[in-house]
């Protein structure tokens, strides 16, 4: 039936199924594609338009009802090529990182304003509610709302001539150049990508966590409309499952096959005779749409016969666990221990105070609202495979796909990432799908492109965490700890995943004495694998795990011990005269004033005169708690040498090509790959710093396997700026020496006479006669008439950059919680952040990063914890079931930031990208424990939902608190496992008494844990 | 989804021969709800009647003093509608805790009425319920139920009324207007939503092919001290697991006229007489408050994992009544 809207501004019609949504008739139908689809569920808010003028979710709207109505996209407002005065206050208060949520969060604000031209900010957060974000930590939202507010009141005077940054370029918060573009819903993400003669694929997964695959039957499906083919394992020939390339080789370790012989291996692209995972990938369609697709996969029959499932760690090394792979005894991938035991024993056994615990990181997932998607093509005339997909690592897939999962020449491989809607770390890996899709565009003779959805999510995409760690920490009474001995467990999942196995000893393990002098310090990292999806780094990786740990234990102590938590962190702390420092464990900590951002966090919550907001919570029926995080976290992935000790079969340091155009203007290639980091904006600063040229000359390139790297290393673990930033700045050098050396050769002098200046080369003894600007040495480096003996061509340079050393923000937080008695609800009144991250080069894109750890880290300590129930079915696959932090359940955040370079690189700048976000959850789980710690209550399990915290409270308040020693411990509950009471239960667990490296014995000293954790 | 057919009458007579003269036809408001629903597959209409277009999008003084609601009016302009704010501002609060701005914008009073329950059985296609598929079991009362009914359940079904907006309604004694192949009627708010007993599946008194005109609110002066308070497991957007609306008309220290419904208790917004009852002519007292509100839960049936809903409502109904003891 024909029907007709006005679509920003212009009347167009339409004639679509009803089951259309009106966000696919804005996407597919008339090409508008600033407009995202996040969850479809109408949770997330990624799909706002306005209709009618008001903010609707456009998922959740059908395309007939808005027949007759007037539609507005974010490429309906204002003037095209300009930003309205929302967009401009997001642009200004750099409230945009990956831009994916942007267009959502400006239409939903533009309505808000529109009714609401003064908000206070608990209606801005009210309101913003409606709008899921994963990476600002809605603060410079909000902020931006409020500019905007006041901009939207100046009538057209707010806008203003761009802004003009003097002096030093290092240093400045320029706007991130990257935004414009996001705001006006122009950037492309991988679902906005199509190919000509594209083709859809759907990926059909198990839907049990263990069976055995009896047979496969695709006949009605493949006679289905539209359907192209239908493929299973059986189709996919020599096609090999994917590699691990990071195992530590110094350890017995087992691990499913890999055909190459050369590695481990992980998943295949399709299961052959047995699934493992809900989601393990089975049979794939593809067909001339999503829609007949997805239609088709309904009518695949396979016979499963199912199998009993693990979906615990420990549980999975009892001998009378079910097994997942022939190869892999016990499911025991190997048993790593690091550190000196016998010591750690002994200093134990001395010590005058003891205190053990069981401390449970939960499963979690990314979730970010950008799913993921892939689309392989292949050109039968060439033989060249291309494949777009939002991954962060582009070369190193490229790499890993064409050497050990398809087999193809890796100069016939190219890897494209268009712009990516946030990873949080589990865009990071190399995905079954992606060269699934390569393979199949060769099948099938067509581009082939397959696109995620959330319900889908958690079962494409590695989650994180899930480590379970028996703890013993040691002391003396007047507070100096002596040792720490620490037994983990990390549930790999099915599979393991490329990077994954090398991380539990490295980061999580080396990591453990956070930032204390410990003396005697040992970690045993278990890696065991489970009827769960596979996990790996999420933002944070590893040493998120270990400070929670260190953080919680620290907190135990000091209960112990009866001492103000924040002076055992003084009494422990590495001091700023120990520095290079040691920590026994493989870290070598490079500069620092540890206890100096300590005292700075708690003069800003006014630490030492918090009883009267105490009294004044408990008047309201509030009990308040304050709670510290202090951290130390390895960045800047690293020195190539030491990565490969570990067992890293991978280079990684860090890569930059600078070339002067012979007009002038700078083209940088980096090895990073940005995905809402603003690199775009950081790099062009460094360039700007050291060449003397405005940013709006210089182009970053990136994220493209043809380009004018060698190899990117890629963007992960707060590398990107303290490596391949480094790289950026020492290509500048080589730029500046080259320029010299040809207006030597120009001038007739000695090099050393010559000076490079802003965007010039000039001779000392005549600066203003022999003065060439840097686009004249360009031009005539590029004609080449007169060059130096020796000099080449064109002036442009590769540089190349491998830390001598890893290295090591650090810093300190604080959460004020406030629980209420009666619903125990916990909410967040303020939190402080003291970060060092070394040299900054945009303060206010640096904060942005702490903003989005502060975030996550809240989002994982009050709501987030992905559940299987004991059969291995998943119980959490929407923002629903799977909730994620949203504006009204945070604060405004504290920061302060202080400035100790690292001697490690040139820049003096270290990693900032994820390192904010260990300190948070410990902050927030010890404030709440603080809360509630005259009830005898000194341990909680994330996340800290009110039924788990009320029952905690109940529980202790009826029975008393525990004996001295034990600990009124609550269990998550919400989890489908009986028994998730929570009773006040001892929860210590830990034993360091386990014999080391014994794999079948390692699940004997299991302990009993409290009923209904989260799995 | 599934396909259907899709039809936006203007006018009443249209939509009620629209709906009597196709089988699976279902009326469609907002689509906040149904279209999710039918995303999932738990709804399967053949043709959905957007009412949208019928005259229905007014907030009007009836004669009385009351207020009168057309059925089509978007729950944002119901919220910031100033005479709801100040004559029935537990209302207004109600609305405005449920859902998101971008779901208010769409979501329209009748549908909101009509919600569904987001019982996690209801919502799984592939697991029995019998309000879904009578007949078919329920797994809550053994499996999942944490945010299920402490209250008027049956053993066929324990599922929650989702709606906020509906606890205050049922504390102001709310009626509503339908037209039903019948002819008009006008159904007070408690003879509205039925309890689940042996037909989980039939939620209201409504005759099949009803259309739901206008909610009034009959005139309550004391309503203005009134104030709705939700419990849920996060600060924002998420459903309650436990609510009360209260209205609280005292002087001189004791309680002339009270009104309390709890939310998400019960299969049903949950009037909870018995509390009024054992309050009225009390000192308005915290002591009293505390009787009121375990007079009421006294028939609490929880299950294993709800327990905790029966302390958290009566906090959450003292806690309330005091702070209108003190607004007054």
């Amino acid at each position: 039936m024909d029907r007709a809207l006005t679509l920003n501004g212009v009347e167009v019609r339409f004639d679509v199924e009803p089951r259309t949504l009106l966000v696919d008739l804005i996407r597919e139908e008339f090409g508008r594609t600033g407009t995202k689809v996040g969850c479809e569920t109408g949770e997330c808010g990624a799909c706002t338009v306005l209709l009618g003028g008001k903010a609707v979710k456009s998922c959740m709207v059908l395309a007939a009802q808005a027949d007759g109505a007037s539609v507005t996209t974010i490429e309906g407002l204002g003037e095209p090529g300009e930003l309205t005065a929302v967009q401009d206050a997001f642009w200004e208060e750099h409230a945009v990182q990956d831009g994916f949520t942007t267009p959502g969060l400006v239409m939903s604000v533009t309505d808000l304003l529109s009714r609401n031209p003064d908000p206070t900010e608990a209606e801005i957060r009210s309101w913003l509610d409606g709008n899921l974000e994963r990476v600002t930590g809605y603060h410079n939202v909000v902020a931006a709302v409020e500019s905007a507010a006041r901009k939207l009141k100046q009538g057209d005077s707010w806008k203003i001539e761009p802004e003009v940054v003097a002096g030093d370029m290092v240093g400045a918060s320029v706007r991130p150049r990257e935004a414009p573009e996001m705001l006006r819903g122009e950037t492309d993400y991988i679902a906005d990508v199509t190919l000509p003669g594209m083709v859809h694929a759907a990926i059909l997964r198990s839907p049990h966590g263990h069976a055995t695959i009896n047979g496969i039957d695709t006949s009605a499906a493949a006679a289905m409309p539209g359907v192209i083919g239908v493929f299973t394992a059986a189709d996919l020939g020599f096609v090999m499952p994917l590699p691990v390339i990071w195992v530590p080789t110094d350890v017995e370790s087992h691990w499913p096959p890999h055909p190459s012989g050369m590695v481990p291996g992980g998943q295949s692209l399709l299961a052959t005779d047995r699934v493992r995972f809900v989601g393990d990938q089975v049979a794939v369609v593809v067909a001339e749409t999503v829609q007949q697709a997805n239609d088709a996969l309904q009518a695949i029959r396979v016979d499963y016969e199912v199998l009993p499932a693990v979906v615990d760690a420990e549980e999975a090394l009892k001998r009378s666990a079910p097994q997942l792979h022939e190869t892999v005894p016990n499911n025991l991938c190997m048993s790593a221990p690091l550190g000196d035991k016998a010591a750690a024993d002994a200093a134990i056994a001395a010590a005058e105070v003891v205190v053990e615990e069981t401390i449970r990181n939960q499963r979690i997932m990314a979730n970010t609202v950008e799913a993921r998607g892939a689309i392989g093509s292949y050109d039968a005339t060439t033989g060249d495979y291309t494949l777009w997909t939002n991954v962060q690592p582009v070369n190193p897939i490229r790499l890993l796909i064409a050497l050990y999962v398809l087999g193809v020449p890796y100069n016939k491989l190219r890897v494209i990432a268009p712009a990516i809607g946030s990873s949080l770390g589990a865009k990071g890996y190399l995905f079954a799908d992606g060269p699934l899709m390569l393979w199949l565009a060769k099948a099938v003779g067509r581009p082939v492109k397959w696109l995620d959805t959330r319900s889908s999510y958690p079962r494409s995409t590695p989650h994180g965490r899930d480590h379970v760690a028996h703890a013993t920490l040691a002391g003396s009474r007047d507070g100096k700890i002596s040792a720490l001995s620490v037994r983990g467990f990390n549930n790999l999942g099915a599979y393991p995943v490329i990077n994954a196995p090398g991380s539990p000893r490295t980061l999580i393990g080396q990591s453990v004495t956070g930032a204390y002098d410990i003396a005697n310090p040992y970690y045993e990292a278990n890696l065991v694998f489970t009827n769960t999806s596979p996990t790996g780094p999420v933002r944070g990786s590893g040493r998120a795990e270990a400070i929670y740990l260190i953080e919680r234990m620290i907190d135990r102590y000091a209960g112990e011990i009866g001492m103000d938590p924040a002076e055992v962190r003084r009494i422990n702390m590495v001091k700023p005269d120990q520095f290079p420092y040691d920590n026994h464990l493989g870290w070598m900590y490079d500069s620092g004033d540890y206890p100096g951002a300590l005292d700075k966090a708690l003069e800003m919550v006014g630490y030492d005169d918090l009883d009267a907001r105490r009294a004044d919570s408990r008047a309201r029926g509030k009990r308040l708690g304050v709670g510290i995080g202090s951290y130390v976290a390895a960045a800047g992935v690293g020195p190539s040498a030491i990565m490969g000790s570990k067992g890293l079969v991978s280079g990684t340091w860090g890569s930059a090509y600078i070339g002067i155009e012979p007009s002038g203007e700078v083209s940088v290639t980096t090895g990073a790959q940005p995905h809402g980091q603003s690199q775009v904006t950081t790099f062009s600063q460094i360039v700007a710093q050291e060449l003397g040229v405005p940013l709006e000359a210089i182009t970053i390139k990136h994220s493209d396997t043809n380009g004018a790297l060698y190899y990117s290393q890629a963007s992960y673990g707060s590398r990107s700026l303290s490596v391949e930033g480094v790289a950026v700045y020492n290509a500048c050098q080589l730029i500046k020496e080259k320029a010299r050396q040809h207006a030597a050769h120009l001038f007739h002098c000695p090099v050393d006479a010559v000076e490079y200046g802003p965007a010039k080369v000039f001779a000392r003894f005549a600066p203003d006669q022999a003065v060439m600007t840097l686009q004249q040495i360009a031009f005539t480096l590029w004609l080449g008439w007169d060059l130096a003996e020796g000099m080449t061509p064109g002036l442009e340079a590769k540089g190349f950059f491998d830390p001598p050393e890893f290295n090591y923000p650090y810093g300190t937080h604080v959460a004020i919680v406030e629980v209420d008695e009666q619903t125990g609800h916990v909410e967040l009144v303020r939190y402080v952040a003291v970060n060092d991250f070394g040299t900054v080069v945009n303060p206010k894109v640096v904060d942005a990063q702490s903003h989005g750890n502060i975030a996550l880290g809240v989002g994982q300590a009050l709501y987030e914890a992905v559940r299987y129930d004991e059969t291995g079915a998943l119980l959490t696959d929407s923002y629903s079931t799977y909730p994620i932090v949203r504006a009204s359940e945070l604060p405004s955040f504290e920061l302060l930031r202080t400035v100790t370079p690292t001697p490690n690189n040139p820049l003096g700048a270290k990693g900032a990208g994820d390192v904010s976000n260990p300190p948070v959850a410990p902050a927030v789980v010890n404030a709440v424990c603080d809360a509630l710690s005259d009830l005898g209550i000194t341990s909680l399990d994330m996340p800290l939902q009110p039924h788990t915290i009320w029952r905690a409270m109940s529980s202790a308040s009826a029975g008393g608190a525990a004996g001295s020693g034990g600990s009124a411990s609550a269990g998550s509950g919400g989890s489908a496992s009986a028994g998730s009471g929570g009773s006040a239960s001892a929860g210590s667990g830990g034993s360091t008494s386990a014999g080391s490296g014994g794999s079948a014995s390692a699940g004997a000293a299991a302990a009993a844990e409290p009923a209904g954790a989260a799995s | 989804m599934k396909e259907f057919g899709y039809e936006r009458p203007a006018h009443p007579t249209d939509a009620l021969a629209m709906i009597a003269g196709v089988a699976g036809a279902r009326f469609l408001g907002g689509g906040t709800n149904l279209v999710d629903l039918m995303k999932l597959g738990v709804e399967t209409p053949a043709v959905l009647i957007d009412v949208t277009a019928l005259p229905y999008d007014f907030v009007t003084d009836d004669a009385d003093g009351g207020l009168r609601v057309g059925s089509g009016t978007r729950n944002s302009d119901l919220a910031a509608h100033l005479a709801v704010r100040r004559r029935y501002p537990a209302l207004a609060q109600a609305v405005l805790a449920g859902a998101s701005g971008q779901l208010r914008n769409m979501a329209t009073v009748g549908g909101n009425l009509l919600q569904r329950t987001r019982c996690p059985y209801f919502q799984d296609v592939t697991k029995p319920c019998n309000k879904r598929v009578p007949d078919s079991g329920c797994p809550a009362r053994d499996g999942e139920h944490h945010n299920l009914a402490i209250l008027g359940g049956s053993d066929l079904c324990i599922a929650t009324n989702p709606s906020d907006m509906a606890v205050a309604l049922a504390a102001f004694d709310a009626v509503v207007f339908v037209e039903e192949p019948a002819g008009p009627r006008a159904v007070p708010i408690a003879d509205f939503y039925r309890l689940p007993a042996d037909e989980p599946q039939r939620e209201t008194t409504l005759e099949p092919g009803a259309l739901i005109t206008a909610v009034a609110l009959p005139a309550l002066p004391w309503a203005a001290n009134s104030r709705y308070r939700k419990a849920r497991e996060r600060a924002s957007y998420s459903f309650a697991i436990g609510s009360v609306a209260v209205a609280l008309d005292v002087a001189d220290g004791m309680v002339r006229d009270v009104r309390i419904a709890l939310g998400a208790v019960a299969p049903i917004p949950w009037r909870a007489y018995r509390a009024e009852q054992s309050l009225r002519g009390q000192p308005a007292t915290e002591v009293a408050f505390r009787e009121a509100a375990d007079a009421e839960l006294e028939w609490a049936q929880p299950l294993r994992d709800n327990r905790y809903k029966v302390p958290l409502v009566r906090n959450l109904m003292v806690r309330t009544l005091i702070e209108l003891v003190q607004a007054s």
